[in-house]
């Protein structure tokens, strides 16, 4: 009985309790919402005092004034060309240390017991005039290595020395104007096909064919050109590409490169 | 009262219409006060509605209804880096109230004229007895005259705040930024071209960004200002642009003013002459008619020869040459040595009908297309444009044009043949790049750098030169036209260069008005002397902030041209 008279009570009552607690929500927000509008006035006021700063800074600081202070006490001027680097390896260069002579190394005078010291750097040549070595230092591994290298390349010369011939004879301008003066030096036709036809036979031994053969020619004619042969041949070797260096492809090659002409 | 019973005497009609309209009076009433009720229960339930709604979505009594971002008052107007060349700022003014001074007025005009001097403590008496309302006494006051003038005490005395315009630069720019009226509104320059975006709430957030960097700008007043002084100059004026986009960098006129105090200004100082003013810039036209000529078809190159004799007669006219050739010559002898014998012989071969319409077609015809409001319209010869006059025109006399425009055929001559219009406004996302419109072919463009670096390298112009940034240019004299008749004396000399040949950027005209001569200059007052260092110096000072690198090894292709000059005269006095 009781509770259900004071149902409307309590309806009225939960109801203003609904309401004031929806009143206190907004009314927190809006407080809140205040104190966000507070700080952006005083950011806005903010703003307002850094460009009041900068305009007098700016002012007091303007370019012309800058030039004037320049003119009267820096005399600073605009760099030249050379003053301009174009990358780091210019940069680095400029710090490069100086050579300067170092004084404080130990002096060393010309009578100083030197040979002692020589003695071990000029093993080698004795290893190989064929006398065994006291003792297998790393230096006799290093000399059997470039040996083997020489002999290995004894083929490749010969591989080089083919193409070679061959574009030459055709109309390639810059072989061509290589080979020019010893063109002119000696009948070219004739030394060239000479020259094929030994290294159809063989393969190996045909440097130590040819370069009798030129060198007779050349004793009459002129020295000098022997020299520049040397040189261009040890130009070609360079050039060499180390997987074509096999016999049997060679003769192969060098036939049908025959066959052709 | 003994009232009549009513059985026995019956109602008089009277009465009983009298009771009946009671009733409806009643009736009437009722309705009357309910309604009224009514209305006064709705008007209290709006009240209530309305604090109710107040309460949940209102806003509280404290709210400041301050701006949530800082807009001044006219907008600021930045260069192209966003340093600030115009600014609004909130300045101190003092002003006066006659009427509610209640000291002692004489006491108070005898520390008025203290104060501020400008006025005598006569006059301040006068004011303050003369009962008009409201006096201003000084507007961008300084701060310790505010103080002063505060301690007086006054309160006839009116101290406010006022925005006023501030040019924190100076004279920088004077001429592109203008300056504005005593009410705010452009009166010249940007100010003024741009009054409605600077004015415009809506757009006055956003700074004006114009095309000039105030470096380049202060490099280029410094050395032209110091020419000027050098060379007793009566004016100057310097233009730099972008080639690609038409950007004016800097552009400057001499003499200048000061913006912050633009009253002050005499009306020479404010004549803005890269614009407004036209002149006849002689020689630096001949690159232009000899590219019309390539075009045309009427030039192959370089290489091509001209009889160029000691004096030319042409149309019953003389042509002379400062130092002639007395010989044939070829096309690139006579850019180099800057002959006009030379040039008026292949504009005359071009002919007034095709130049004309090649002229147009530059738009040295017409005012230049910039958004400055100064704009001078260039000087023909109109009706008279005759053989004679195309052939003068073709070494640029008889033709005045603003230093503006000859920048921006220079620009056209070297963005492989197409002209841009010029602008003050950074090109950007507000502001893209106008459509471009061919005016020469790119193989022309390519023709003229190597002829125009060997007029720096061998020529008139040797002295613009700057080692390592690749200068190719013209130098020009023009004779003044004084009442009537072409002065020998008296030259507006003027040089047009572009900066690095080799891909050209940069396009540097400066001129010089009435330049004297000096003992360097040994008597000479010709462009050669006075207006090609300046480039020299201006170029070496602005390429590294430009971005152009310096580099002694790289140069145009000299080879077309240098096969077809015969002697290098190792003199610079022509042009």
């Amino acid at each position: 009985m009781s509770s259900r008279s004071f149902r409307s009570v309590f309806m009225v009552a939960s109801c203003a309790g609904a309401a004031l607690g929806c009143y206190l929500v907004s009314l927190r927000v809006a407080s809140e919402r205040a104190q966000l509008e507070d700080v952006e006035s005083r950011i806005v006021l903010a703003e307002r005092d850094t460009r009041v700063l900068q305009t007098e800074i700016g002012t007091r600081g303007r370019l012309s004034q800058l030039e004037r202070w320049n003119a009267g006490a820096f005399a600073l001027s605009a760099p030249a060309a050379d003053q301009f680097l174009k990358g780091g390896f210019e940069l680095a260069r400029l710090a490069a240390p100086e050579r300067k002579p170092d004084f404080k190394a130990p002096v060393v005078l010309a009578s100083a017991p030197v040979p002692e010291r020589r003695a071990p750097l000029a093993e080698p040549p004795m290893d190989d005039s064929g006398a065994p070595a006291p003792a297998a230092t790393p230096n006799t591994l290093l000399h059997e290595a470039s040996l083997k290298i020489e002999t290995r390349e004894v083929p490749a010369r010969t591989a080089a020395l083919l193409p070679q011939a061959a574009a030459r004879s055709t109309d390639k301008p810059a072989t061509a104007a290589r080979s020019a003066h010893k063109v002119s030096a000696e009948k070219p036709g004739l030394a060239a096909a000479h020259l094929r036809k030994k290294v159809g036979e063989k393969a190996a031994p045909i440097e130590a064919v040819s370069t009798p053969r030129f060198a007779a020619k050349k004793s009459v004619d002129k020295k000098p050109i022997v020299t520049a042969r040397a040189l261009t041949k040890l130009l070609r070797i360079a050039k060499v590409d180390p997987l074509a260096p096999l016999p049997a492809h060679h003769s192969g090659n060098s036939k049908g490169i025959a066959a052709e002409r | 009262m003994n009232a009549p019973s009513p059985a026995l005497v019956a109602q008089r009609p009277e009465r009983l219409r009298l009771v009946g309209q009671r009733r409806q009076l009643l009736a009437v009433m009722h309705q009357r006060l309910m309604f009224g009720m009514l209305v006064f229960a709705g008007m209290v339930a709006i009240i209530v509605l309305r604090i109710l709604y107040l309460a949940a979505f209102g806003d509280h009594a404290g709210r400041k209804e301050g701006p949530t971002a800082f807009v001044p008052e006219r907008g600021d107007i930045v260069d192209r880096n966003g340093d600030p060349l115009g600014r609004t700022i909130d300045a101190w003014t003092i002003a006066i109230h006659p009427g509610k001074v209640i000291g002692d007025k004489l006491a108070l005009a005898q520390r008025l004229a203290q104060l501020m001097p400008e006025h005598s403590a006569d006059q301040y008496f006068a004011m303050l007895r003369s009962g008009k309302p409201f006096y201003y006494l000084r507007r961008r006051a300084s701060p310790d005259l505010v103080d002063a003038v505060n301690a007086i005490g006054e309160p006839g005395l009116a101290i406010e705040r006022e925005p006023d315009r501030l040019y924190p630069q100076t004279s920088l720019a004077a001429h592109v930024l203008g300056f504005t009226d005593i009410d705010g509104h452009g009166a010249a320059g940007a100010e003024r071209a741009f009054d409605k975006y600077l004015a415009d709430p809506a757009t006055r957030g956003q700074p004006l960004t114009l095309s000039i960097d105030s470096r380049v700008q202060q490099a280029l007043e410094t050395e032209l200002g110091q020419a000027m002084q050098h060379f007793s100059a009566i004016g100057a004026a310097g233009v730099i642009m972008d080639v690609h986009t038409g950007e004016v960098l800097a552009m400057t006129s001499m003499p200048t003013f000061n913006p912050n105090a633009a009253g002050h200004a005499t009306p020479d100082q404010m004549f803005n002459r890269a614009t407004l003013g036209v002149f006849e810039l002689g020689s630096t036209f001949k690159p232009f008619t000899l590219a019309m000529a390539m075009d045309s078809g009427i030039v192959s190159g370089p290489g091509q020869m001209y009889n160029c004799p000691q004096v030319l007669p042409a149309y019953g006219h003389l042509v002379h040459d400062t130092h002639p050739f007395g010989r044939r010559c070829s096309v690139a002898e006579i850019m180099m040595e800057s002959s006009n014998i030379g040039m008026g012989q292949i504009a005359d071969q071009l002919g007034t009908v095709r130049q004309k319409a090649w002229l147009k077609k530059m738009g040295f015809l017409d005012k230049a297309e910039i958004e400055l409001r100064e704009r001078g319209r260039p000087l023909t010869p109109g009706v008279r444009w005759g053989p004679f006059e195309t052939m003068t025109i073709g070494y640029g006399e008889g033709i005045a044009v603003a230093p503006l425009q000859l920048a921006m055929g220079y620009a056209t001559l070297f963005d492989g043949g197409i002209y841009h219009p010029p602008t003050i406004l950074k090109i950007g996302a507000g502001h893209p790049i106008a459509a471009g419109k061919r005016v020469f072919t790119a193989d022309t463009s390519y023709k003229m750098r190597s002829l125009l670096r060997l007029v720096v390298m061998k020529g008139t112009g040797r002295k613009a030169d700057a080692p390592g940034y690749r200068i190719g240019g013209k130098t020009g004299t023009a004779q003044k036209l004084i009442n009537g008749h072409y002065s020998q004396r008296v030259n507006l000399t003027s040089f047009a260069g572009v900066f690095p040949m080799d891909d050209p950027r940069y396009v540097i005209v400066v001129m010089l008005d009435e330049p004297k001569a000096t003992k360097e200059t040994y008597g000479f007052t010709t462009a050669g002397w006075n207006v090609a260092p300046v480039v020299s110096r201006t170029v070496s000072r602005i390429a590294p902030m430009l971005g152009v690198a310096p580099d002694i090894n790289r140069e145009p292709n000299m080879a077309e041209v240098l096969p077809y000059v015969q002697d290098a005269k190792q003199d610079a006095k022509k042009d």
